[in-house]
Formats: structure tokens, C-alpha cells, sequence
């Protein structure tokens, strides 16, 4: 076997043949085309000439090429070519394959899997111990043991990549622990780089050869979104960028009012050359932005191209409502001022009526120190609490005055309270403001560090209860609580016992105030959470993501303490996904903002690189013995070509033949519809329609032909030559009228041809149907294949009802008078267009039928034939015997005249049974 | 050449077609000559000239010069002017054929219905149908029957000499060293394709002969048009002279050329020695070629 680029040769000896090829061009070139012998009377007087052109006394370069070709591929056809050979053992000692198994890898996984699979099979062909090792999944605790390649292919099927990038240092270190003496590396890689791979590339050297099997997709990540400036953005990043990239499609998913998950928005990344990442934004309005649960690129299926959205995204719509007319106050003073400047960078916030607001279905309504509330909205906040609203109340002067929630539990308030309230450290009061106690590990405020500036001056107090410590959020030095708060059906009212201005605290000057609002899930994290936010609480996940991007059901999880969601990179420990702690949800990405993504670097010299791609072996003799002969094929012709055989007289025909074959039909279609149409509608023109029997054609046309002599001769209709009619490509309404000969040869017409067929019956065309038998089968449709086939044709046809032609129709008068329809047969009869019914007027001596040229005249008795005539005019066909015969042939002539008299003038003889009236009439 | 069973076939399918006018032993050569001749006989009635004969032709007006011997004193009796009585020419004249059989007359091409040899000797045939009736001598040079005689006799063996294939046929034919009746006339059907000086010789001879005649070249159709090319080796039929070419197709003008030339030549000879020239191709009808032939040596072309 010896290869030569992606084609490997199984016999490369017979190639040596190849040096004969100049040989045989040197041969070939020696002897000419062997000349024609004909043998010709006229040789004497050629003697002497002196050939003016030099031809061909040796053959031509190209046509030797030609040969040269055809032999040449003969030749690397029995030298038994393949086309990407499957490559042989690599070597013989125990076979280690890799596989980095991360994200990267989900995309062509299967490729993967097949890549695997293959030098599964080299190993088993060449009986070597293998190990087959994912790098993402744990290390099996053994060490690195070597079994039949046959039985790691059956766990094929069962490797999956994981959602988190390799862990090569630690297989590095896992293979040196483990008892081996040396071993050859196959290592799958995703493509990216890790800040160890130089090392570790290095450490699988000492065992023994490496080398990397790496595709040569792009692969792309997806940052967390993120909202800034109205839109949420992502950021794209990709690994490779040394290739043009097409551009990618990203969808933002999430669940509609429904619960089905949609997309909810499209948005496309178009990377410039050398970008490593591109700022993608969605501008989604706020009911489709808060659905939205994760971004991804559809077209990747990696974990990587999944981010997950947290709470971060979504922008609480919070409802603000004041006790007092805001439009008097100070700015400063406003009792909303402060809740604003805290919540704005986070939140929508809503101004408006409590009706208002509860019909914006708010997250959350805060009432800085509103009194009474009427009844029906107190029931309406309650329903809406009672579904999951947060309640948060300031209080203030009204709240302290309305006496609100004094006697019993209010629903709109957590605990009950004392009227009045009480004010500390003021110029009318004992002792100093109080300031505030740590807060309480079953506190939501639990970690806040408490400033030492905020004291309280003012607050309302609660009443003591057996249920207030439990309500306690946050309390003051002496122990009166400042923020009680207490669960409502699904939701919370939450109260500040002080106001949301200056006025009663310093509380909301502070730092403090804002997160507190923060911890009560008012205001979400405006940016990524600090780890210092999450550290103490234990998140659990509660979906994670696997390797193929997909959502899945976490399985026995540990629960992970909140800063090494920050901080740590997702692992087999945690998984990217969703990790919840209470209320609050945080999504852990693969990457964060910011991050960036890196392909594998310079590889060292030691290391052989393939590509990904498996290849089918292919045989190419086949092929090659194909081409060798369709280059003989044609070195045939060309030979000919040379020698001038293949013009000539009959060579000429052969083309011209095959030419016009290939080109004309269309064209001359083309040109006979145009001609055809202007011969049609400069003069009166017999049409026939083409049945496609030959003989029954022609008889058409030379009756047609007889007709037409005799209305020439004879009347004043003078039409030149009939036409014949193709019903499927011919325009039918040139023609007054067409002879239809009924044949078994024909075709049924299309619908496009009876939709022509019908409009021409309808507006005035005639059709003569004849089945040419007689009409032997005594009731048209029966008995005779003609009149079955007449049956099929006209079936389709808007034909009106039908009658024998009576006496007195007008057809028997048009022209002459007759009494009988005789074509080449006679007595059959003939079928027209019923009459309506009219009484017949006793001295009259036609009914008065006044309308209509029948559309249809059926028969059977062969009229063509009646009217053929030869070339030289006489008739083609004998008509009965003698001067009977005769006779008949001229009764089917005045047929023939009063039939397309009948169609040119209509009723116009029917008319005439008005003659006498209107004469007398005149007379007077 | 010798007579394959093909030819066989074909003479014999012949010879069926045509039974119904060969009775007994006629050659179907002379059927299809009797056939030829009688379509072209329909219309001729005598000479049409005047001439030696005891048939009455008309009565002329006298004019000065003429036999006072010679006036019809009866019909002039009848006018006032002298007429002269005219008879029909009647006087037998000897008439030598001589239908070249060499091989090159053997050559059809393709679409050519038949080959120069069998037009040749079905025109000197029916010619000769036509001149016996009207009561010529024919003589068939180079062969059996070249004692010009008249009849049915004469006929067939005529039919019988040009039946039978002669052996040893030279390639090319040149006309017979014959003697032929002084005075008479003669037709020569041959493709005049041999050696110039062969040809011309004979033609001069038999214009010394003091006979004067028709030269009908008979020639393929291919031989005008000359549809060849590539490279080819020509052959006579004999395989005598060969000429070898590299691309036939530029040979064509010049070949159609000498050809010219050559019937140039024909027509010149003929026109020197007061002889008349046709050409009549294979592909054409025999019909015409006979009608002109015999209006030729009736004298009236």
C-alpha cells in the first residue's frame, strides 16, 4: 500500500507501468490514422493533384493525450486505488482515547462517537488493549486499566458530553498515579484551550506517541444577559476566528401566558473578522422580557450556547402610592422621593390609583403612609396579596392617625398597632433616637451590616402580641420593632414602622434602606450579585443543564453555599442551571460577562493532528476503468472526427437529424401556432381534428379538401384549405367548424382541452362527430368501438340534449333541399341539437324553430370519405355502385353545403317560412 | 466480374416484374429496354422529315431552284401556283452503338439506383428498339452483334452480348477499333473517365469514319459531387491506378475541375467533328436521356 494524499494504492508495482506511457506516445505519434480504401472511377482524374492541406499524417497531440488519458487511468485503475483509506493500526502496546467530553463536544457528538468507534475497530483488528476515558466525568478511582476494544464499544452509546469543560490536568495526574508502562494517546479535543494543556500535552508524550483528533467547527459560547439601557443584551463568543463565520441566530425562550415555552424574541450575531465576540441585543417589551428564562443559539447544541436568566432580568413593576397630594410638597420632602431614587435603576414603577395599579398586576405596591382604604379596594388588595402580591407600608402621620388596624388584625397590616405612636430623642421627648439592632438570624435582613448613623426619631408602635416576635424583621435597640412583616395567603405585607422620607429616620439616607428593599425582593439585584450577597445560604439547584444544552431535572445534588456560585467555575459539582435559595433565584452560566473563549494553541512537534471527518473508504477502480473507457468511447469519434469520417453526406443526415430532434419541435410549434392562427382568420377555414391515425387523418383532410372544392364551386362560402386541429395546443375559435372523425387511436383530451372545447361549443362553434360506421350498433354508444369511444369523448362535452335530425330541420333546406344525410353509408341517422317543443301550425309546412345553430351534428356515415378527392380531384373512395353510387356522392356534397351553409347562416332559412307574410305584408 | 448470388436475386426479381412483357427467353435487359423504348415510341410517329421514302409528306410551294421533275402537276392543276410533292424520309441508316463495359462502369454509388453499365445498356437497348422500328440498322460494337443489322434477331443478340459479362474487362474502356459504316451515325455511352489520350483517340477514328453521332457520358452521381474526406486512398475499379489523399475534401474543387475539363474537352472533340454531347447522370431518369437520344439521331437536335 502506498499513498499518495487522500488515495492510497493496493498494487502501487503496476503504476511502474506508467513509465511506459512515453513509450507509447512516441509510437503512437509514428502511425497514422489508417486512411479509408474506396474504390472510385474518378481516380484518373485525381492523379496528380497535390494535397493543398497538410491533414493529419500524424495524430494530432490531443487526440494522443486523449489515449494517453484513457490508458493512463487504466493503468491507476489495476494499480486498485482507495480514496481515503481507513488507516491502518497505528502501532501495536494498549491505546488510550480521550475525549474532552465538554460542552464544545455537543455539537458533533455523534461525529465524535463515529471517530471513536472507528479507531475502536483499527484497535480490535490489531488486538490492542484500549481505554476509552470522557474527561468531563469523573476518573474511575481504580486507575487507568486497558480492556478489549470490543467491550468499550458497546459502552459507546452510552457516553454523553457534560456541560462543563474538561478536567485534562486531573487525567493527566489520574493516568501518572495509575500503574501503566506506556501507552499511545488518541485525544478527542473540543478545541479549547486550558491553561494547563501544554503540560499535559507533555505528560501524555512521556507514555508513549499522542495525537489529536480536533474538528473544525467554530465553536460559539453566550454570556449572561444582561439589561442595560432598555435591552437585553448577550454577548457571542467564539473560539475560532481564524475562519469566516456565518452568522448566528439567537431566540430568547421563555414561557407565554400559557406556560408553553416560545420564543419570544430573534436577534442575529454578525462577527467582523478576527471579533472574538459580538453584543447582541433584544429589545423586548417588558411583559416578554420578564418571561424570558434562557437565550440560545438554536443552531449549536451545546450547554455553552445556553445562557440562563435569574431574577437579574427581570425589572419588578412596582405600584407607588402616597397618602398626601405630592403636588405641594417639596421634592425632597415627598414621601415617595426615596423609594423612587432607590427603586428606579431596578424596577418600572407605577403612579397611580390603587385601582390603577392592582390593574397592572404589579409585583409589588408600596402605600408610604396612606390611612384608610376604602373597602372595596381593601378587598381588592387583599385578593391581590392573597395571590402572591408583596404589601410594603410606610408609615407616617395618616397611618398613625386613621387608627387603622388598632382594634382587630388587619389584613393590609402585619401587627396590630398602638394609636398614636411615640417619638424619641426630640426636643419634646426623653432620651436619644434609637438606633438599630443587628438583625436576627431569621431575619430576611439577616447579613446586612447596620450603619451606625441611622436612628429613628419617630415610629409607630406595635401592640404587643403573642404572634409579634415572629413578625419582627428588624427592630431597634430597645427592642420595638422597626419592620414587622407576616405572610398573606400566597403573598406578604411587610410595614416600616417609620416613614419613607427624612421626616421620622434617617433610615432612608442610607445605604441600608436599599438593601433592605432589596432583600425583600423589591428591588432586584441591578447587576450581577456580589459573592458577599449570596454567601451563608445554602442555594439548591433546581434545574440544571446538560451537556447538549437541554433543561433537566438536577439529580442528587448538593446543596452550594452561596459565594461559590460566584465564584467557583461550573463543575460536575455544580452544574450550570438555576439554583435556588428561598425566594430568590440565581442562574449559574458557563461564562460570565466579560468572558472570552480560546482556541487550542500551537500544538508541540510531537503531536500528530487529524481532522475530525470520517471518511468511507472508497474504491476507485471502478471508477477509473469508467473513465478509460468513455475516453476510448470518444477517442472512437474523435478518430473519426480526424479521418473525416464523420462528415459526409450521411453523417450530415445523422446530425441534422439529431439537431433538428433536440431544437425543433419547440420552435417550429412556435412558428406553425402563429402561421396558423393568421391562416385561419384571413379566410374560411374546414378544420378537422387530428386523431392520430394516420389513415383516418388523411381521409379528413382529402374530404375536407373535396368539400371545400365543391362550396367554391358551387356557393358563395368559399374556404381554402382545411386545417388540422390539435385539441390540446390549437385554438379552436378561428374555426366555424370542425370535423371530428371518431377513431379508436385517440387520446382522451385534457381538461384544458374540453374546458376549449366547451367555450367553443357554447359560442357558436359546430362540431360534426362521425363514428364512420354506419351506425351499425342501431343507438349511438352501443355496439360499435366508434361509438363507444364516442361515448368516452363526448362525454365530458357540454352538449345540449339530443334528437334524430327531424324532417323539417333546417339542415334539410339551408342549400338544397334534402331529405336525407348520406355520407359513404346512408340511412343512418343523424343526431342534432333537440328542438324545443313547438305545436306544429296545421298549413305550415315547418315547425317555426327560429334559434339556434345546433353545436353538435352526430353521425355515423362516414361523410369524409363521401367527400375525399385525390390529388388530381378525382374521388378516393368508391361510393355504392354505379350511378346510384354517384348519385349518393352528391347527395353527401349537398350534405356537406347545407351543413356549413347551416353554420355561416344560422336559421336564416328557418327564417324563411316568414317569406310569405312579410311579402304580403310588403304588398299592402 | 463475376456474378454473385445477390445479383442473382436481383435479376431474377427483375425478370418477375417484367414477366408479363418478356415472353419466353427474352433478356430481362430487353424487357426493361422494350418498356423504356415503348414510352418513348408513343409520340414519334416516322421521321418527321422530309427525305427519300415512298410515304406522301406534304405538298411545298415551288421555289426557284427546284427539279421542274419534281412538281406535282395534279395538285397544281388545282391553283395557280406550281407544288412540289414531298415524301417521308424513309431511308435506313446504320446506327453503331457502342456501350462501354469496362469495370468502371461497374461503380454505384450508395444511393444511385443503378449502376452506369446496366443505364448504359438499357439505353443503348431501347434506343435500339426505337431506331429497329423505325427501321435503322444497329450495330453493338465490340461485340457479337457488330454487323450493323435490323430485327428481331438483331435485337436479341444484342440483349444476349450485353447480358453475358465479359471476362477480362479492363479497367477503363475506350471505344471498340470497330469498323463502323461509313456515313452512319454513332452513339457512344461511356463515363469517358479512362486514359485521355485512349478515349480521344477512338473518338477521333470514329470521326474519320465520316460518322457523325452522340457522346453520352454517363457518370454517379458522386462522381460530380465528390462527397469524400479524410484521408483516403482512392482506387480504380480494377485496383489498377490507386491515388492516396490526406484530406479528400480539399480535393474537391480541383477534382470537379479536371472534370469540367474533361467533358470540356468531350464537348470540344464532339463540336470539332460534328458530334453531339449528353450527360446524363444514373440518378436521373433513363426517360429523358432516351427521348433526347433518339431526337439526336432522328436529326432533330
Amino acid at each position: 500500500m502506498w499513498t499518495l494524499g487522500p488515495v492510497a494504492f493496493l498494487n502501487p508495482g503496476l503504476l511502474g507501468a506508467l513509465v511506459a506511457l512515453p513509450i507509447l506516445w512516441w509510437l503512437l505519434r509514428a502511425v497514422p490514422p489508417a486512411p479509408a480504401r474506396r474504390a472510385f472511377p474518378g481516380v484518373r482524374l485525381l492523379l496528380g493533384l497535390r494535397d493543398p492541406e497538410r491533414m493529419p499524417e500524424k495524430t494530432p497531440w490531443w487526440l494522443l493525450l486523449l489515449r494517453m488519458l484513457a490508458l493512463g487511468a487504466a493503468i491507476a485503475a489495476f494499480a486498485n486505488p482507495v480514496l481515503n483509506p481507513k488507516a491502518e493500526a497505528r502501532g501495536d502496546g494498549p491505546l488510550l482515547i480521550l475525549m474532552d467530553g465538554s460542552w464544545a463536544s455537543a455539537p458533533d457528538w455523534q461525529d465524535r462517537l463515529a471517530r471513536v468507534s472507528d479507531l475502536l475497530e483499527g484497535a480490535e483488528r490489531a488486538g490492542r488493549p484500549t481505554a476509552v476515558q470522557v474527561m468531563s466525568t469523573p476518573l474511575p478511582p481504580e486507575g487507568l486499566r486497558f480492556r478489549q476494544a470490543s467491550a468499550w464499544s458497546q459502552r459507546l452509546s452510552g457516553l454523553r458530553p457534560r456541560a462543563w469543560a474538561a478536567d485534562r490536568t486531573g487525567v493527566l495526574d489520574w493516568a501518572e498515579d495509575s500503574d501503566t508502562d506506556g501507552f499511545e494517546t488518541v485525544w478527542i479535543t473540543d478545541g479549547l484551550s486550558q491553561d494547563g494543556d501544554g503540560p499535559f500535552l507533555d505528560g501524555l508524550a512521556e507514555f508513549g506517541p499522542v495525537s489529536l483528533i480536533r474538528s473544525d467547527r467554530t465553536t460559539l459560547a453566550l454570556t449572561p444577559p444582561k439589561f442595560e439601557d432598555g435591552a437585553v443584551r448577550v454577548e457571542v463568543l467564539r473560539a475560532q476566528t481564524d475562519r469566516p463565520a456565518p452568522p448566528v441566530k439567537l431566540a430568547a425562550i421563555g414561557l407565554d401566558p400559557l406556560g408553553i415555552e416560545r420564543r419570544l424574541g430573534e436577534a442575529e450575531a454578525i462577527f467582523g473578522p478576527d471579533e472574538k465576540s459580538v453584543e447582541v441585543s433584544f429589545e423586548l417589551p417588558l411583559e416578554l422580557r420578564n418571561r424570558i428564562t434562557r437565550i440560545a443559539i438554536p443552531q449549536e447544541r451545546s450547554a455553552g450556547a445556553v445562557t440562563l436568566s435569574d431574577d437579574g432580568l427581570k425589572r419588578r413593576k412596582i405600584g407607588l402610592i402616597a397618602g398626601r397630594a405630592s403636588s405641594e410638597e417639596q421634592r425632597l420632602t415627598s414621601s415617595l422621593h426615596f423609594l423612587r431614587k432607590a427603586l428606579e435603576p431596578s424596577a418600572d414603577l407605577i403612579e397611580a390609583s390603587i385601582d390603577d395599579i392592582l390593574g397592572a398586576v404589579p409585583d409589588v405596591l408600596i402605600m408610604a403612609d396612606v390611612g384608610t382604604v376604602s373597602n372595596a379596594e381593601r378587598e381588592k388588595l387583599v385578593e391581590w396579596i392573597e395571590a402572591g402580591g408583596l404589601l410594603i407600608r410606610f408609615a407616617g402621620p395618616r397611618l398613625a392617625q386613621s387608627g387603622e388596624g388598632r382594634l382587630d388584625d388587619d389584613p393590609l397590616l402585619p401587627v396590630r398597632l398602638l394609636a398614636g405612636g411615640r417619638s424619641v430623642g426630640g426636643t419634646m421627648s426623653w432620651g436619644a433616637p434609637k438606633s438599630l439592632r443587628p438583625f436576627p438570624e431569621s431575619s430576611p435582613f439577616f447579613g446586612l451590616s447596620v450603619p451606625e448613623e441611622v436612628d429613628v426619631t419617630s415610629q409607630v408602635m406595635a401592640q404587643p402580641d403573642p404572634n409579634l416576635p415572629e413578625r419582627v424583621m428588624a427592630a431597634l435597640e430597645d427592642g420595638t420593632p422597626l419592620v414587622t412583616g407576616r405572610s398573606q395567603g400566597d403573598g406578604r405585607v411587610v410595614l416600616f414602622h417609620v416613614t419613607s422620607n427624612a421626616e421620622w429616620s434617617s433610615l432612608p439616607l442610607s445605604f441600608l434602606f436599599v438593601q433592605m428593599l432589596e432583600r425583600l425582593a423589591v428591588s432586584t439585584r441591578s447587576a450581577a450579585p456580589e459573592a458577599t450577597d449570596l454567601e451563608g445560604e445554602i442555594w439548591t439547584a433546581k434545574s440544571i443543564l446538560n451537556g447538549f444544552g437541554e433543561i433537566v431535572e438536577p439529580e442528587l445534588l448538593p446543596g452550594i453555599d452561596g459565594s461559590r456560585l460566584i465564584e467557583d467555575t461550573p463543575s460536575a459539582e455544580m452544574p450550570p442551571g438555576i439554583y435556588q435559595a428561598g425566594e430568590r433565584q440565581f442562574a449559574v452560566n458557563l461564562f460570565r460577562t466579560g468572558d472570552v473563549i480560546f482556541p487550542l494553541g500551537t500544538l508541540p512537534a510531537f503531536v500528530q493532528e487529524e481532522t475530525m471527518g470520517v471518511v468511507k473508504e472508497r474504491v476507485l477502480k471502478p471508477l477509473l476503468l469508467l473513465l478509460g473507457l468513455g475516453l476510448l468511447a470518444f477517442d472512437v469519434l474523435a478518430t473519426l472526427w480526424v479521418a473525416g469520417r464523420l462528415s459526409g453526406p450521411r453523417a450530415a443526415q445523422a446530425a441534422g437529424i439529431a439537431l433538428a430532434l433536440i431544437l425543433l419541435p419547440g420552435q417550429m410549434k412556435a412558428q406553425s401556432e402563429d402561421d396558423l392562427a393568421i391562416y385561419a382568420t384571413t379566410e374560411t377555414v374546414l378544420a378537422y381534428v387530428r386523431t392520430g391515425d394516420t389513415r383516418v387523418d388523411q381521409i379528413s383532410e382529402a374530404g375536407l379538401k373535396g368539400l371545400t372544392l365543391m362550396l367554391n364551386r358551387r356557393t358563395a362560402i368559399e374556404p381554402v384549405d382545411p386545417v388540422a386541429i390539435d385539441l390540446e395546443t390549437d385554438e379552436l375559435a378561428f374555426f366555424p367548424f370542425i370535423y371530428w372523425p371518431i377513431s379508436e387511436a385517440q387520446e382522451l383530451p385534457s381538461e384544458i382541452a374540453y374546458a376549449k372545447l366547451n367555450t367553443y361549443v357554447r359560442s357558436g362553434g359546430m362540431i360534426l362527430f362521425d363514428t364512420r360506421d354506419a351506425n351499425l350498433g342501431q343507438s349511438f354508444g352501443m355496439g360499435t368501438p366508434n361509438g363507444r369511444m364516442l361515448r368516452r369523448l363526448a362525454g365530458r362535452l357540454d352538449i345540449p340534449a339530443l334528437e334524430p335530425a327531424p324532417l323539417d330541420h333546417v339542415l334539410t333546406r339551408t342549400f338544397y333541399i334534402l331529405q336525407d344525410f348520406p355520407g359513404r353509408y346512408a340511412r343512418s341517422e343523424v343526431w342534432v341539437e333537440a328542438a324545443p317543443v313547438i305545436e306544429e301550425v296545421e298549413g305550415m309546412p315547418f315547425r317555426n324553430l327560429n334559434d339556434g345553430v345546433t353545436p353538435v351534428v352526430i353521425g355515423g356515415n362516414d361523410w369524409a370519405a363521401a367527400w375525399a378527392i385525390d390529388e388530381n380531384g378525382a374521388p378516393m373512395f368508391p361510393v355504392g355502385r354505379g350511378a346510384g353510387g354517384a348519385q349518393q356522392r352528391e347527395l353527401a356534397y349537398r350534405f356537406g353545403i347545407n351543413l356549413i351553409m347551416h353554420v355561416m347562416t344560422g336559421n336564416y332559412k328557418s327564417d324563411q317560412v316568414h317569406v310569405p307574410a312579410l311579402l304580403e305584408r310588403l304588398g299592402q | 466480374m463475376s456474378q454473385t448470388p445477390t445479383d442473382i436475386a436481383h435479376d431474377a426479381i427483375w425478370l418477375r416484374r417484367d414477366a408479363e412483357q418478356i415472353s419466353g427467353s427474352l433478356p430481362p435487359l430487353l424487357a426493361e429496354a422494350s418498356r423504356l423504348a415503348s414510352t418513348v415510341a408513343m409520340g414519334v410517329h416516322g421521321r418527321k422529315r422530309t427525305g427519300p421514302g415512298e410515304n406522301f409528306w406534304q405538298y411545298r410551294r415551288a421555289i426557284p431552284g427546284d427539279v421542274l421533275g419534281q412538281v406535282d402537276w395534279r395538285r397544281s392543276s388545282k391553283s395557280d401556283r406550281l407544288y412540289i410533292r414531298e415524301m417521308e424520309w424513309e431511308a435506313a441508316q446504320t446506327i453503331s452503338i457502342w456501350a462501354d463495359d469496362a469495370l468502371s462502369m461497374d461503380y454505384k454509388s450508395q444511393k444511385a439506383p443503378r449502376t452506369k453499365a446496366e443505364r448504359a445498356k438499357v439505353l443503348a437497348l431501347a434506343l435500339s428498339v426505337l431506331l429497329m422500328k423505325a427501321g435503322e440498322r444497329v450495330a453493338l460494337l465490340g461485340t457479337e452483334a457488330a454487323q450493323p443489322r435490323t430485327g428481331e434477331t438483331q435485337l436479341r443478340r444484342m440483349a444476349m452480348a450485353m447480358a453475358e459479362t465479359r471476362e477480362d474487362r479492363p479497367d477503363y474502356g475506350a471505344p471498340p477499333p470497330d469498323r463502323m459504316t461509313r456515313g452512319g451515325r454513332g452513339v457512344f455511352l461511356s463515363d469517358f473517365m479512362g486514359e485521355r489520350d485512349a478515349v480521344f483517340d477512338g473518338l477521333a477514328r470514329a470521326a474519320d469514319n465520316n460518322v457523325s453521332g452522340v457522346f453520352v457520358q454517363i457518370v454517379d452521381e458522386t462522381e460530380e459531387s465528390f462527397p469524400f474526406d479524410g484521408r483516403t486512398i482512392f482506387e480504380s475499379m480494377g485496383r489498377e491506378v490507386n491515388f492516396e489523399t490526406q484530406r479528400a475534401k480539399a480535393l474537391r474543387q480541383a477534382y470537379q475541375d479536371r472534370l469540367q475539363e474533361r467533358r470540356e474537352a468531350l464537348k470540344l472533340t464532339a463540336k470539332r467533328t460534328g458530334w453531339q454531347c449528353l450527360i446524363h447522370r444514373t440518378s436521373d431518369s433513363p426517360r429523358q436521356a432516351l427521348l433526347w437520344l433518339y431526337m439526336a439521331i432522328g436529326g432533330q437536335h
